[in-house]
């Protein structure tokens, strides 16, 4: 089974180039994310953005989050306005988390600005999921006495109960040892299931791991003579047949979709 | 052990610190003992005089004036500073924050006349000399801290939807609400500093506090009493640094979290 049909576009990127003085970092970068439909099935997206150390994920990711503008170009979402910092959640390569807070304040105040909830239902909702992702016992902790795994979790809860509908992850699965890897990609996963519209974008260098969860494939790369990164590559892992499948590592097909990224890396 | 407390960055516990500064203490005593030649008194001597001082009425009142004084410039000067220095993130402001700034440099013994025509009696000026003396050092301090926020505190606030003056709030005001504290603390030394220059300078107004009896001792070349004086106020000076210390873990408990990382 593997019927879907693609929508309506929820973001896009028109011409995006960025440059520090005259060093040209990002260049002439055009995609678009459409809502995927599956009958039957509620499933957001997952979309990866693979590239290599220090070619530009990060200030790419930056841009797609709103937090910097590009020196060219645009990003827009579905209503055709540019994106602006807020309307993306963001988990960032070091989980940051307010050091002044404890956890469940941390959550409390994400959760605040989620028009969905009302204030009494707050708490409960922090709970849930909490309890969801094991952190029940350490919401009353400072974030310097949590581990790095588990400030990621309250991370991505932290989003999640802010409540966009895209959420943009740096680099989740570096770092991470086996056991902890395979939990955060079941949660993304998890993530991506819970809404029709939610929209996950990873960015990543661990090509395995991300184009697993994904359904579609960004790679990011240098051309030669030509400076700065673009988009070299664009994968639609649907018409592979190799999104939304479980034990998906082991199929031949998949080893040569990697082959193939890794190859104009 | 030995080669840890000679090696940079060597690690030693806190018995072996507290250890070190008694033996420290110790060794510079009886140097001092020795090496004082009658001129400058022994320090049994000035331990003698301290202890006489300590049961004088007359030292408790004056340190009390001074101490109050201290604590009116200090509140006044914190308000002061954080309205300024939370502004200062508003363009508008920022020059004023940094005009105060470098008003470290400007000496208050030249403005003391200034200040007088000003103020109605002797302590309002001194009150305002000394507000005017440390909201500097203040702002200083706390505009430091500001600027060396991390830039990831301002982008969560605004990927959690956060508008400029909730992100003000969270960052500056509640994020920095320890390091406040701190500044105090790290400032009170500056302010009673600047109590017995401001106590000294307004004498003739019939003066009172630890300043003026410092000078008084000075003047009558009463080194004994100047040294067991300096002693207490070194005293004081320690129990309040230790005081607003222990406020800050108690108040803000994340703060210790950070020291012991
Ligand atoms: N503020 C900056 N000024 C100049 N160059 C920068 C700045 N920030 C990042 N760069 C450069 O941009 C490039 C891409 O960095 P980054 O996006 O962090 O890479 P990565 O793909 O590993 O996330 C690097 O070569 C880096 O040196
Ligand atoms: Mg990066």
């Amino acid at each position: 089974m593997n019927n879907y049909s693609k929508q309506d576009i929820l973001i896009k990127a028109e011409g995006v180039s960025l440059s520090y003085g005259d060093k040209l970092i990002l260049r002439d970068i055009n995609f678009e994310i459409r809502d995927i439909l599956r009958p039957g099935v509620v499933q957001g997206q997952v979309v990866s953005l693979i590239g290599r150390s220090g070619i530009g994920k990060t200030q790419l990711f930056k841009i797609l989050a709103g937090l910097n503008s590009p020196s060219g170009g645009k990003v827009t979402l579905h209503d055709g306005k540019p994106v602006k910092a807020g309307d993306m959640g963001v988990v960032f390569q070091n989980y940051y988390l307010f050091e002044w807070r404890t956890i469940y304040q941390s959550l409390e105040l994400a959760a605040k600005k989620n028009p969905k909830f009302k204030r009494q239902d707050i708490k409960k909702e922090i709970n849930k999921y909490a309890e969801q992702f094991q952190l029940t016992e350490h919401l009353s902790k400072y974030p310097q006495q949590l581990s790095g795994g588990q400030k990621q979790r309250v991370s991505i809860i932290q989003q999640l109960l802010n409540g966009s509908s895209f959420i943009l992850f740096d680099e989740p699965f570096s770092g991470l040892d086996v056991v902890v890897l395979e939990k955060i990609a079941n949660l993304i996963l998890q993530v991506s299931l819970s809404d029709e519209l939610k929209t996950l974008i990873i960015v990543s260098h661990d090509i395995e791991t991300a184009v697993s969860l994904s359904d579609t494939v960004f790679v990011l790369g240098t051309e030669s003579n030509k400076a700065g990164a673009t988009i070299k590559t664009e994968i639609d892992l649907c018409s592979r047949g190799l999104a939304w499948k479980e034990d998906i590592k082991y199929m031949p097909a998949f080893k040569e979709t990697i082959a193939e990224i890794k190859a104009v890396l | 052990m030995f080669k840890q407390i000679f090696s940079p960055f060597g690690k030693i516990n806190k018995q072996i610190f507290i250890v070190l500064a008694i033996v420290q203490s110790i060794l510079a005593l009886v140097f001092w003992h020795f090496a004082s030649n009658g001129l400058v008194p022994k320090p049994l001597k000035v331990a003698d005089a301290f202890f006489t001082l300590l049961t004088s009425k007359n030292l408790l009142d004056n340190v009390i004036i001074s101490f109050i004084l201290t604590i009116k410039a200090m509140a006044i000067s914190i308000v002061i500073t954080l309205f300024f220095s939370y502004l200062s993130v508003i363009p508008f402001f920022k020059t004023i924050a940094h005009f105060i700034v470098k008003c470290r440099y400007l000496t208050l013994t030249g403005l003391i006349f200034i200040f007088t025509l000003l103020t109605h009696d002797g302590s309002e000026l001194k009150l305002s000399l000394l507000i005017f003396g440390i909201v500097p050092f203040f702002v200083t301090s706390f505009l430091a801290v500001i600027i060396t926020t991390d830039n990831q505190q301002f982008e969560i606030c605004k990927t959690l939807g956060y508008n400029n003056w909730e992100t003000l709030y969270e960052v500056i005001v509640v994020g920095k609400a320890d390091q406040v504290l701190e500044i105090i603390r790290q400032n009170f030394a500056i302010t009673w500093l600047m109590i017995t220059l401001v106590e000294g300078l307004s004498m003739s107004e019939g003066g009172v506090g630890v300043g003026t009896m410092l000078i008084k001792y000075n003047k009558y070349n009463d080194i004994t009493n100047v040294l067991a004086l300096q002693l207490v106020i070194f005293v004081i000076g320690l129990i309040f640094d230790l005081i607003l210390g222990n406020l800050k873990f108690w108040l803000f408990p994340h703060s210790k979290l950070q020291i012991h990382k």
